[in-house]
């Protein structure tokens, strides 16, 4: 269990759009010096759940509280410690990518002009292009720029990277890196790319339909699920498997390939010696994690 | 089901039609029911079916631009022929029936009544592929379409429908023959295969699209990117500063600091484009010419140069529904929404009233101008009425923060107060002026700012600010 106190806490926090239960019973608790991947579907609530905590949807019931603060009840004070990019990617068109950037550094006392040239060099910005003229692709990339440039507490990054092209996926993802290197800096991100995210989270939350299924270390989540595959010494492999928790097998000629939940390797490896037969242990892929979870 | 089929479902699965078809339908029945009286011959009475044609053809045009811009209209088989068929297909029927109104042309025989029939089918025939020259030759040809029915009555003051029927009754050969050759040339031309490349996977502005922010916005990038060398003039450099010298002035966590942030972001594109001498020329010259138009057009015309603003504010976008993130939480955003309603509509009054005083003095040189016996005069606009910004402006926008999910209801809500202004300030100004005293004035404008403060006060702490909440 995580000592230090929370930033964000949710509470029991329900929300309803019409028939649509869109957040069921949210109990969520995120500490500082994170990354949190949060994992689901399309229509499964992420984005509901993070526009809670920055307070731009309010709950219907429960409790949401971000730094301290009712989310809904957030101030200048709360919100100029996160930084938050989202879907819509919604920017201020007529300016140029310069004015943008100067008109929203002025909202921030620690506003970092050597992260910010660092960054604009990196990711060849054009600092004098029209922000409506930008691809979706710059558009993105400038959107984190806006949200990392105060060097905010806590990122929250709603699908960052679905516009950005694989080299400046691999460069925001060591950006992730670097940025979480300082201590107690936080970061959510929501996004498909699940190869992306397994690279750089250490905490996942799967959810489903508006509930949350699953709320973990990536450690303990890859610890859980595991991959065995068995390949019989000469002769058949037996009728009878010595493992629990099977929660998908295949077998073919002398070989089986097991999905296993919620066995420790360690019992695995025992269970395996009681077997005449070639068995490799492996961890699953967040992808196939994410899969079992949710099916 | 066929692509036509598909395509012809358009017509009513399109909500935002419906009001055209009610305003179509008055046409239409207004063009009937001025035979009533009695069908006299050569005076013009039968061509209303046959103009309104220009109408219907832009519109269904202009429809039809926007099946061709989707990307997949192209690539689906047949989809390209589909605007010849689609726009064919109404032409012949609409034609038809307009035509009919023919068959009650007094002092013609059996024989010459049919000819004078397909005189007039061609004639409507004219007018349709006129309109559908217009939607496809003009870029957002949709955004004039309110100007088409000025158009219509224009050519009617200039006895346009006197000379048209005339030549449909008196030379209806040669009306057939011009009407069969632009019916060719417009079979060639919208079954050539250029015009489907030229519209696909273009961003446009369509029925109603004024309202639809998500497509409004992607246009307007496109459209950036065009103007470049435009756009890269302003915004002006000393607005800039001005507005973030002022927001530095305050601390950053106070309100002031997210009011000059808020004004900012509002005028601060406009103040650029006024700044700059042609722009600021341009601008004048527009209002000057308008002045003079409503002018001459009634006592009460002129007086619409109050309400006009109020309609134009309605796409001012208030700093509420935005997930730009910055660090001004909902108090703020409520600060900065209610300043902006306010500047605006001190800044709108303002300008109106100079308006109106301006046009005291050009009351008394405008000459009175005679067209066709009729003689117009020019009216000042009565200044008694600078209190109708003031009034509309917090109406506008409170329908805009309730219905900011539903455009199209916000549209209809917004054109409904528009229509209810407007032909107060045309029929019933005079009795207006007699109602008028200072204490309803400031009863009515006390009402709509107190309605706006709790609206926006409940959608600035009780509902969600992005999305679908």
């Amino acid at each position: 269990m995580n000592s230090e106190k929370p930033i964000v806490q949710m509470r029991k926090v329900c929300k309803r759009f019409g028939n649509i239960k869109a957040l069921d019973d949210i109990d969520l608790e995120i500490h500082p010096g994170r990354i949190i991947g949060l994992l689901g579907a399309n229509g499964a609530g992420k984005s509901t759940l993070l526009r809670h905590i920055i307070g731009l949807y309010l709950k219907d019931e429960g409790e949401c509280v971000t730094f301290g603060c009712e989310a809904g009840k957030l101030g200048p004070k709360e919100l100029g410690r996160i930084g938050y990019v989202h879907q819509e990617g919604e920017l201020l068109e007529w300016m140029t990518v310069k004015q943008l950037i100067r008109y929203v550094s002025t909202y921030y006392p620690n506003w970092n002009r050597e992260l910010e040239e660092k960054y604009v060099a990196d990711y060849e910005i054009s600092t004098k292009a029209r922000v409506g003229s930008l691809s979706p692709g710059q558009r993105q990339r400038l959107a984190i720029l806006l949200a990392i440039g105060f060097e905010p507490e806590l990122l929250i990054l709603d699908e960052p990277a679905a516009a950005l092209d694989p080299v400046a996926r691999a460069r925001f993802l060591d950006l992730l890196l670097q940025i979480i290197q300082v201590e107690n800096r936080t970061i959510i991100i929501s996004s498909h790319i699940l190869s992306d995210v397994e690279k750089v989270i250490d905490h996942a939350v799967i959810m489903k339909e508006g509930r949350i299924l699953l709320d973990c270390s990536f450690d303990e989540l890859c610890e859980r699920f595991s991959r065995v595959r068995i390949s019989a010494l000469g002769g058949e492999l037996p009728a009878e498997l010595p493992f629990e928790n099977v929660v998908h097998c295949q077998r073919s000629d002398g070989q089986a390939i097991l999905t296993v939940q919620d066995c420790p390797r360690e019992k695995l490896q025992e269970q395996a010696k009681s077997l005449n037969c070639w068995v490799e242990i492996e961890t699953l892929p967040l992808e196939e994690i994410y899969k079992i979870v949710v099916s | 089901m066929s692509i036509l089929t598909v395509n012809l479902k358009h017509l009513y699965q399109r909500r935002g039609l419906w009001l055209v078809y009610v305003i179509l339908g008055f046409f239409t029945f207004a063009s009937i029911a001025v035979l009533f009286k009695g069908p006299a011959a050569g005076k013009g009475l039968f061509i209303g079916l046959v103009a309104l044609a220009f109408l219907i053809g832009g519109l269904l045009a202009a429809l039809l631009i926007e099946v061709l811009t989707k990307p997949f209209s192209y690539c689906l088989p047949g989809h390209r022929k589909v605007v010849r068929k689609f726009i064919f297909s109404v032409a012949v029927v609409l034609n038809f029936l307009g035509s009919l109104l023919f068959l009650w042309y007094p002092g013609l025989n059996s024989w010459q009544l049919v000819l004078v029939v397909c005189s007039a089918f061609c004639a409507g025939l004219i007018f349709y592929w006129l309109g559908v020259w217009f939607a496809f030759g003009v870029r957002n040809s949709v955004a004039f379409i309110g100007l088409w029915p000025f158009v219509i009555f224009g050519g009617g003051f200039f006895g346009l429908h006197i000379v048209i029927e005339r030549a449909i009754v008196g030379n209806p050969f040669g009306v057939i023959l011009v009407g069969v050759l632009s019916s060719v040339l417009a079979w060639l031309w919208l079954g050539d295969a250029r015009l489907a490349r030229r519209y696909c996977g273009v961003p446009g502005v369509g029925f109603f699209d004024a309202w639809n922010r998500d497509k409004m916005q992607r246009y307007r990038q496109v459209r950036a990117a065009v103007k470049w060398d435009k756009l890269k003039k302003h915004p002006s450099p000393w607005v800039e500063t001005f507005f973030l010298g002022r927001m530095n002035r305050y601390d950053y966590v106070s309100t002031g600091r997210y009011i000059w942030g808020g004004l900012y972001t509002a005028f601060g594109i406009a103040l650029s484009q006024l700044s700059q001498w042609k722009e600021a020329f341009s601008g004048v010259f527009l209002a000057l010419v308008l002045v003079c138009f409503l002018g001459y057009m009634d006592p009460g015309g002129i007086n619409m140069l109050f309400i006009m603003p109020g309609l134009m504010i309605a796409q001012m976008r208030l700093p509420v529904y935005s997930s730009m993130l910055i660090s001004g939480g909902r108090n703020e955003r409520y600060r900065c929404a209610m300043t902006q309603v306010i500047t605006t509509a001190v800044l709108i009054t303002v300008l109106a009233t100079i308006t109106a005083a301006l046009s005291l003095p050009l009351a008394a040189i405008m000459p009175d101008i005679t067209l066709r016996d009729i003689t117009f005069a020019f009216h000042a606009m009565n200044i008694e009425l600078f209190f109708i910004p003031l009034l509309m402006i917090p109406i506008v926008f409170t329908i805009q923060l309730i219905y900011y999910r539903k455009p199209v209801v916000m549209m209809v809500l917004i054109m409904l107060v528009f229509m209810l202004l407007f032909a107060t300030a045309l029929f019933w100004h005079k009795q207006l002026s007699g109602m008028i005293n200072p204490m309803s004035i400031v009863i009515l404008v006390a009402l709509s700012w107190v309605l706006f403060t709790l609206v926006l006060r409940y959608v600035c702490t009780r509902r969600s600010l992005v999305g679908q909440g």
